[in-house]
């Protein structure tokens, strides 16, 4: 599993190379990649079908417990046959969305590392693999949604949406390691094996209301909802990949993956079934106001993903039965769907529901992609919507608490899906119409073929349930509910309540769709209950953060290096005399004077130096003059590393000397004439805060020569270093081999530090900014 | 800074610099060293160029590479192009082109080296994955050559922090020296 997800971080990083090489034929490994996981994942199905569970490991960072594990039991397979089969569809779909766009190179890279991090996300034990995982789906959804970077909404969006979900990471982070505190596991298997994390341990509220947070933000649960509306600027197979059918359900993943460990309290279940159905409903009701089809599609999908949480908070084995069943059908709709309406716009350049009309006759297979995927939403009779239908309202009958509330959610949105999807299959396509929208060009193949795809696929699961679906969602089940109750899924349960009520449901729904017009006519009567919403908020809060950021950096910032220099030199000082006043250690120095009898010649010769050098500074008006002294001060202490022994040190403070005069020079005709501009007392002021701060260094080194650390450590590398690390100078074995991600980490640093550099050097205010 | 002595000094200066930073480099495992005086070396030898001749003159000889280039002939087999190629590019480069050649410039940017010395820093780490072993974990494979004594990932993590080191002060001092 590793080395799949290796090879799609390879891939996508490949995608820009291959596009110039390959130019329209990039698709064909773009889509045969998905396609290769997808059949890698179906060689596993017989195993994880015979309930085996395949963990991987791979070292990281095994002393911390971050460390490469990878799990794949029913509920991972069935993720990941969805991530990557629909990749592959969506992959072919991008083709003839943005076939044109000269940065389609850079739109697969996006898109193959989302699939690989989703990939990642489904199949991680490790919990901080998960982690990690998670945040890159929310970095590529940023890429994603930002796409389109020269619109202002689509940037705006792209922020909020990275924001909004990093916030939840964060909290994910918190979650994760008050979970590992708690239980000592650091693998989903060693969660599910060992015991249940009890809900009167301290830390088990705090744990499970920031992982709800996080899962809450990432499948856009109410009062988070509304970054994926407006992530809808992504181009549409962003839309029906990330925010339909993969991205957003992570959130509800890792709620399922939780289950059996956090579940069965008080607080998980209110809180779950409160959030869901507030959801549910709020999706429901904005749903049926808007005309632009992807916004009532966004809107749809926050529904299902509130009637998804609310069924996890349910509980049962027969709630958890639905959620996977429904969770399954909504995927394979909604991402038609959105397919369709992309495919719409692409062709008629319009995606307003009161402007399309009679689009039927003109685009047939379209049509044909919509009336399944519709049938399918409304939860009509052999289409597998309907089995996921019958099974919500099963559920939210018997849930155990709340159940008029759970059931009213769940009515109230499977009426808004009857009517949205009237609107989307007969309203669209075979309403009569006197003018039906002119269609400026036939979608190509590849615009049509993967909705159709799904489309027949929600058909033929609803067709036979029992043999295709069952026996990989049964897997998962069992992952999910940690019982062995058998999960049965049938097309035709009987005359039953629930029947009738799928009944009631389907005509009010398609009332319901003879009242849209009027209803989308109205002014949105929710509409300042939205703008001052969460929506509104977020946007507060973002400018308000901009402002005090500003009115921060203005204050702190004053521009003048020597003030930044004198505040951290006091505020050093001040910790170093507070350190030194708590522990007030003294030292004997009349002991020590005799030691400066054995001062040797040369030792004396180059303090003598140094001194001179620096008094000589203080006087001098000419920046050469002082640069040189410096020079000569900067090399004296690298005479003095030699004298006492440390060659590398003194090595690089040589170079490092020799290379700050060379640039000093190379700056120095830039820079205005010397003056003084200071006030005399300015001066005195620095004068009092160098004696403090290198009196108090000289003080704090004597006290270390006084009371030597005893540490093992040098005996150690002295040891290691040439035994384990080949290596005889132990200085450059510490910085490349036993601390050598420390090392990496400076070089990072240095790195962007570069970049910095290079950016302030090419900013020329004076001449108009940017050289 | 641009006296005939030190300009003439310096060409031959330079490569002895290099080299010594490779050498540098090198041995800095067994011995006082390492890849960050190493990289300091070998910019301090780009520098001193830079000073006596000018940023333009330095990577016109170090950093830039110009290849020739011609069409193939109409009948002319592959490797018979190709050993043209390489002749005209390895052989008699100071002749005047002919006619239907073109040139091809091609030019090292400090910030290519930068990102190139954080990639080689950062992959040397991850051989170890493909041995089953924590990410960084270092390996010597049994080989003993002449000066470089024994090679294994650490030295090229060393390689890399070389390079970014090297393309770090290019890159100030070309931004800086250019007026």
């Amino acid at each position: 599993m590793l080395f799949a997800l290796l090879a799609g971080f390879m891939l996508s990083f490949l995608a820009p190379v291959l596009h110039r090489l390959l130019g329209k034929l990039l698709v064909v490994p773009m889509v045969l990649f998905p396609l290769a996981l997808f059949a890698y994942f179906c060689t596993q199905l017989p195993g994880v079908l015979a309930g085996n569970v395949l963990l991987q490991g791979y070292a990281w960072a095994p002393s911390l417990g971050i460390n490469l594990q990878f799990r794949l039991d029913g509920l991972g397979l069935l993720f990941a046959l969805l991530v990557s089969g629909f990749g592959a569809l969506v992959m072919l779909y991008t083709k003839g969305y943005l076939g044109e766009s000269p940065l389609l190179g850079r739109f697969y890279l996006y898109l193959t590392l989302f699939m690989t991090a989703m990939l990642g996300v489904v199949l991680s034990d490790n919990l901080f693999c998960l982690f990690i995982f998670w945040e890159l789906t929310s970095i590529t959804s940023f890429l994603l949604i930002g796409f389109d970077s020269d619109k202002e909404e689509a940037r705006t969006s792209a922020w909020q949406a990275l924001l909004v979900t990093g916030a939840g990471g964060l909290a994910l982070m918190g979650g994760l390691i008050l979970l590992n505190l708690a239980t000592g596991s650091y693998t989903f298997s060693a969660l599910l094996n060992g015991e249940k994390f009890m809900a009167t341990h301290p830390l088990y509220l705090p744990a499970t209301l920031l992982l709800l947070l996080a899962c809450f933000t990432k499948s856009a649960q109410f009062p988070f909802h509304f970054w994926l509306p407006n992530a809808m600027a992504a181009p549409t197979p962003v839309s029906a990949y990330l925010h339909s059918a993969t991205m957003v359900k992570a959130g509800i993943y890792l709620l399922a993956r939780l289950g059996p460990v956090l579940g069965g309290t008080e607080v998980w279940q209110m809180v779950l079934l409160m959030v869901g159905t507030a959801t549910t409903l709020l999706g429901a009701l904005l749903a049926l106001q808007y005309t632009d089809l992807k916004a009532v599609l966004a809107y749809t999908t926050i529904s299902a993903l509130g009637l998804m949480v609310s069924l996890t908070g349910i509980d049962t084995p027969l709630a958890l039965k639905a959620l996977l069943v429904f969770l399954l059908a909504h995927a394979l709709y909604k991402g038609t769907l959105f397919m369709v309406v992309g495919a719409i716009d692409h062709s008629t350049g319009t995606r307003d529901a009161q402007m399309l009309r009679g689009l039927g006759p003109h685009l047939k297979l379209l049509a044909a992609a919509a009336t399944l995927a519709g049938l399918s939403m409304a939860g009509i009779l052999p289409f597998f919507g309907f089995v996921g239908k019958e099974l919500l309202y099963e559920a939210t009958l018997h849930s155990p608490r709340l159940t008029w509330w759970a059931f009213g959610g769940a009515f109230v949105s499977g009426l808004a899906f009857v009517a949205v999807a009237s609107l989307l299959s007969y309203g669209i396509f075979w309403h009569k119409a006197s003018v039906s929208t002119p269609v400026k060009h036939a979608p190509s193949f590849s615009l049509y073929l993967p909705p159709l795809l799904l489309g027949l696929l929600g058909l033929l699961l609803g067709l036979s349930p029992s043999s295709l679906a069952a026996p990989l969602l049964e897997q998962a089940f069992q992952v999910i509910a940690s019982t062995t109750t058998e999960l049965h899924l049938a097309l035709w349960h009987g005359f039953t309540t629930i029947f009738v009520l799928s009944l009631v449901t389907v005509s009010l729904g398609v009332l319901l769709y003879f009242l849209l017009p009027r209803l989308q006519q109205l002014p949105i009567t929710y509409q300042r209950l939205y703008q001052n919403g969460p929506n509104k908020l977020y946007h507060l809060t973002f400018k308000g953060f901009l402002k005090g950021a500003k009115a921060f950096t203005r204050r702190v910032q004053g521009g003048y290096l020597r003030n930044y220099m004198v505040t951290i030199v006091l505020f050093f000082c001040c910790l170093l005399v507070f350190v030194l006043w708590r522990d007030a250690p003294a030292i004997d120095l009349s002991q020590r004077v005799h030691l400066l009898q054995e001062v040797r010649l040369y030792e004396l010769v180059l303090w003598v130096l140094v001194m001179a050098a620096l008094l000589y500074l203080l006087n001098t008006r000419s920046r050469l003059t002082s640069i040189v002294v410096m020079g000569l001060v900067g090399y004296s202490a690298a005479l003095f590393y030699i004298l006492f022994g440390a060659p590398d040190v003194a090595a690089t403070q040589l170079l490092i000397e020799t290379l700050t005069v060379v640039i000093f020079v190379l700056l120095l005709h830039k820079l205005p004439a010397f003056t003084y501009l200071s006030h005399q007392y300015r001066k005195y002021k620095f004068v009092f805060v160098s004696v403090l701060f290198g009196s108090l260094m000289t003080y704090v080194l004597l006290l270390v020569q006084e009371h030597a650390v005893t540490s093992e450590l040098q005996q150690f590398y002295g040891k290691a270093s040439y035994l384990q690390a080949h290596g005889r100078n132990i200085v450059n074995v510490i910085l490349v081999d036993f601390r050598g991600f420390d090392t990496l980490g400076e070089i990072t640093v240095l790195a962007v530090a570069a970049l910095g550099i290079f950016a302030l050097l090419r900013l020329n205010p004076e001449k108009g900014g940017k050289r | 800074m641009r006296t005939v002595i030190f300009a003439t000094a310096i060409r031959i200066l330079t490569p002895l610099f290099l080299l010594f930073s490779l050498y540098i480099l090198f041995r800095g495992h067994n011995n006082p060293g390492g890849g960050f005086i190493g990289g300091l070396i070998g910019s301090i030898a780009f520098i001193f160029h830079t000073l006596a001749r000018g940023p333009k003159d330095t990577v016109d000889t170090f950093l830039s590479l110009t290849l020739r280039i011609a069409d193939r002939m109409p009948g002319q087999s592959r490797p018979a192009y190709l050993s043209q190629m390489l002749k005209a590019n390895l052989v008699g480069r100071k002749k005047e082109l002919p006619d239907q050649w073109r040139q091809h410039s091609l030019r090292l940017r400090p910030l290519f080296l930068i990102a190139l010395g954080l990639l080689i820093a950062v992959s040397s780490g991850t051989f170890s994955f493909f041995r089953g072993e924590p990410y960084m974990t270092a390996w010597w494979p049994d080989t003993h050559l002449p000066v470089l004594a024994s090679l294994g990932t650490p030295l090229l993590f060393d390689t890399g922090i070389y390079l970014l080191v090297l393309g770090m002060v290019l890159k100030m001092v070309f931004t800086m020296s250019r007026d």
